[in-house]
């Protein structure tokens, strides 16, 4: 195993252990931070990926995953917390041990399902895509196991990020404007969504749950 | 071609000109389309005349394909007919815009509605048909749900006759597209030219989803519930371009997809010929029992085109068995049935929004005596009701004649199972034949003789100009190609040609045709003419050898039951009249009585109250489309049990769907 290839297993594995800790830790100021270490570590492999080929265009994508996952977002996010700094998430619908126990059954489903992609690509980047594919799960099950609004979106993003990773991986980084437009996306929804959940918190709503009763 | 594009460009301003402000837009939106009117029946005469067909290509206008035009005589025939009933429709339209329809949105789609029909013949590809049949399919519905707002009956039809159009869409839309994919291009005559590399099976497959896709717009039983509720629920104009134009160009895809396809085996037409006599059966079976008086005229349609699909599927057995001359001959009846239904079932519709308009009333229970106070709309009903009804010497009645000698002369020399389908198709003639005229002495009888039944009908008062010119435009040309076949009968021969690629044989002189080949002849004028010298002169001997018996001679009002009729409650009923027949087909009609009599409190031999109902909808609806709609009301109730308003159990569903998803694809 060359340098290369040990410092992005690292990378890849800390996005998928940050996202492990989104679904473990239940105060919201730890999840966005974990987001934000996140966010750094999809920066750091796309730099490695993109001084590893020489490709100015991928140091450019890094620098942008820096800038909007690792800080802008976070950075978003944590304005609407501010208010309750010592918001937790209380009474999950998976208890968190539980949780743990699927998300580590979900890694093994993204080893397995990934096998194809991984023979396909090959090389120290392909035999990490299932770290993605696992991040992206992790983070679905983030959305549907979790009460707060905030981590829903923090669900969104892991997946977000996961999917990030794998494209990282599977096509030796992405074209700048591939990357600008999906970030720009994420952005905006998540600026959308921040909205909403102001508007949310502002109604009393602390648990998305309370909304069943919109239903007609 | 530049008059196409100069008809597209009028057909477009006067749908624009629907916008125009309220005093000026029906009369700005009418004129317009009069010219569209006339410029497509020039258009289509030309090709009629010129036997040639219009023939063009602009790449530039739709994507994938362009737009082709193919105005085949045959297309020009129903241009023709369609030009000539929009024409009536929109004439009446002017005086009818003062009781409905004059609103910017219902104007606007009327004028597109109107484009659309009399291009959809002109469509020479796959795309542009397409385009142009769902345009109209729009616009019409917007045409059928004008009264949404006031009546709960509009807004249904417009939720059956929507679903139902757009059903028949998808699979008209399939067929095309699978047919098409495996031409050179989209345009029909590539797509005949390869469509005999396709294996048999699929070209089978491929005929009954076009045929069910077209047969849903021609109304033909079992996908006829919406035509009974659309007819009825549209502004009189509407749903006299419905039943007059928009019908006939379902039977124009039946017949295009018999000009893609080929001939094909025998058993296609079977199939088709089957649904045509279950059609002409249960319409005219219904027409003779509904009291409405646009339903009447909307099952009547459905019949009609039972017969017209009849006459279709005999042309295909015929040619399917080798036997040209007969199978042309079909085809020539078929088509001119079908502009004799366009014009007789167009000034029917025209005459019933007439009365409707001077009595707002549709009931026939409730109308009667209507011949005293509105004489020019009764005789245009009349005419129309006596074409209908095939009698000499109207166009109707030289429609119905070919179509049962072609049918006559196809039973010589035939296979076993043509000869049995054709005898049947004979049999399912005579019976529709008897009851059609049930129904229409009912309408005409009850309708507009007697005494008015109700304080709306008493106070009828004649309609504007426009309302009785309209009508009298059809009528009129009811009588002329009643009395003188021969002028139609060329080009509905030449267009029947472009299908059987050879003619029929038929020789027609002004007033009469003789069967050529085969043998046969008629004279519809002599016949009328001879029946009315008969009466003559059986009445003049009857006087003239003093037979009247001596008995003074008293006068009544006909339908008044021969008595001097002190309330017009002693009169048949629309729905008196049919009851022997509902009694007759009971087991058909299923109609659904409910006798309620309650007792005085003191004696069970005291009766209070008895409450009487009868209906007779739909039994088609009833059996078949109410426990699928019910069914599906069902498996929607049990869906919103899984649906409980949680954000998070909708988003385990799609990580579970995800998560397996993930495992199979591994």
């Amino acid at each position: 195993m060359t340098t290369f290839a040990n410092a992005l297993a690292s990378a890849a594995v800390v996005v998928t252990v940050a996202a492990v800790v989104v679904l473990w830790r239940r105060r919201l100021r730890s999840i966005l931070v974990a987001l934000s270490i996140q966010g750094v570590a999809l920066a750091a492999l796309a730099t490695l990926l993109g001084a590893h080929e020489h490709d100015g265009g991928l140091l450019a994508v890094a620098l942008l995953v820096l800038l909007v996952k690792a800080l802008l977002i976070p950075g978003l996010l944590a304005r609407v917390i501010a208010a309750t700094p010592g918001a937790r998430e209380t009474d999950p619908l998976v208890n968190v041990p539980a949780s743990l126990v699927i998300a580590g059954l979900l890694t093994l489903v993204a080893f397995v399902a990934a096998r194809p992609i991984v023979a396909l690509v090959g090389g120290p980047t392909g035999r990490l895509v299932p770290l993605g594919l696992a991040t992206v799960l992790i983070g679905f099950f983030v959305m549907v196991a979790r009460r707060r609004a905030l981590s829903q979106i923090a669900g969104l993003l892991l997946v977000d990020n996961g999917i990030a990773l794998v494209a990282f991986l599977v096509t030796s980084g992405v074209p700048v404007i591939v990357e600008l437009g999906s970030s720009l996306d994420v952005l905006f929804g998540v600026v959308v969504l921040r909205l909403l959940l102001a508007r949310l918190t502002a109604a009393g709503v602390r648990d998305l749950d309370q909304l069943r009763s919109l239903h007609d | 071609m530049i008059a196409l594009a100069l008809l597209v460009v009028l057909g477009g301003l006067a749908t624009l000109a629907g916008l125009a402000p309220r005093p000026y837009r029906v009369q700005l939106v009418a004129s317009l389309l009069v010219l569209v009117e006339i410029l497509a029946a020039a258009l289509s005469v030309h090709v009629l005349a010129s036997d040639h067909a219009l023939l063009g290509h602009e790449s530039g206008l739709l994507p994938f394909s362009g737009v082709r035009v193919d105005l085949s005589p045959l297309g020009a025939l129903f241009t023709l007919s369609t030009a000539v009933v929009a024409l009536a429709a929109t004439i009446h339209w002017l005086g009818y815009r003062r009781h409905a329809m004059s609103s910017a949105s219902a104007s606007s789609a009327f004028a597109l509605f109107v484009t659309t029909l009399l291009l959809v013949p002109a469509a020479g590809d796959i795309v542009t048909f397409l385009v142009l049949w769902e345009v109209m399919a729009l616009t019409s519905l917007v045409l059928v749900a004008h009264d949404h707002a006031q009546r709960d009956e509009a807004r249904q039809a417009a939720w059956w006759y929507g679903a139902m159009t757009q059903g028949g869409a998808a699979l008209i839309t399939l067929g095309l597209v699978v047919l098409g994919a495996h031409a050179k291009n989209p345009g029909f005559s590539a797509i005949a030219a390869s469509a005999h590399h396709l294996p048999g099976a699929a070209r089978g497959a491929i005929f009954l989803a076009l045929v069910a896709g077209f047969a849903a717009k021609a109304g033909l039983v079992p996908a006829h519930v919406w035509l009974p509720r659309a007819h009825a629920e549209a502004p009189a104009p509407a749903s006299a371009l419905l039943s007059g134009a928009m019908v006939n160009l379902g039977i124009y895809g039946i017949v295009l997809t018999r000009t893609l396809l080929g001939v094909g085996p025998a058993w296609w037409w079977l199939v088709a010929g089957f649904f045509g006599v279950i059609s002409a059966l249960y319409g005219s079976l219904y027409a003779a029992t509904s009291t409405d008086l646009k339903r009447l005229l909307a099952y009547s349609t459905s019949d009609n085109m039972g017969l017209v699909v009849i006459g279709l599927s005999a042309s295909g057995l015929f040619s399917a068995a080798h036997h040209p001359i007969a199978s042309s001959l079909a085809l020539v009846a078929t088509l001119f049935l079908l502009t004799a239904h366009a014009l007789y079932k167009s000034t029917l519709f025209l005459g019933a929004g007439s009365v409707q308009y001077a009595t707002h009333e549709r009931n026939l229970d409730q109308l009667g005596g209507l011949a005293r106070t509105m004489p020019v709309t009764t005789v245009t009903v009349v005419i129309g009701g006596l074409a209908v009804a095939a009698l000499p010497p109207l166009n109707g009645f030289s429609a119905e004649w070919l179509l049962v000698q072609s049918l006559v002369h196809g039973l010589t020399g035939a296979d076993p199972v043509t000869t049995v389908a054709t005898a049947i198709f004979v049999a399912a003639l005579a019976l529709t034949g008897g009851l059609t005229i049930v129904a229409f002495v009912k309408a005409i009888g009850v309708g507009f003789f007697g005494r008015a039944r109700s304080e709306p009908a008493q106070h009828a008062r004649e309609v504007p100009v426009s309302m009785r010119l309209a009508p009298a435009i059809t009528a009129g040309a009811c009588v002329i190609f009643g009395v003188a076949p021969g002028l139609a009968l060329r080009a509905v021969e030449r267009a029947s040609a472009v299908v059987t690629a050879n003619r029929s044989g038929l020789g027609a002189s002004i007033s009469g045709f003789h069967l050529g080949a085969l043998r046969g002849a008629v004279d519809p004028l002599a016949l009328a003419l001879g029946a009315v010298v008969a009466t003559v002169l059986v009445a003049g001997l009857r006087r003239g050898l003093g037979l009247k018996g001596g008995a003074k001679v008293r006068r009544f009002e006909p339908w008044g039951s021969g008595r001097i009729v002190t309330s017009a409650r002693m009169q048949y009923t629309a729905t008196s009249f049919a009851e022997p027949l509902q009694r007759v087909f009971d087991d058909v009609l299923a109609p659904q009585h409910d006798l309620d009599v309650s007792h005085a409190i003191e004696s069970r031999y005291y009766v209070e109250r008895v409450a009487y109902a009868s209906a007779n909808d739909d039994v088609v609806e009833r059996r078949l489309y109410r426990p699928v709609l019910a069914l599906a009301t069902w498996w929607g109730m049990r869906a919103r049990g899984i649906a409980n308003g949680s954000v998070h159990r909708y988003l385990a569903y799609g990580f579970v769907v995800l998560v397996i998803a993930v495992v199979v694809v591994s």
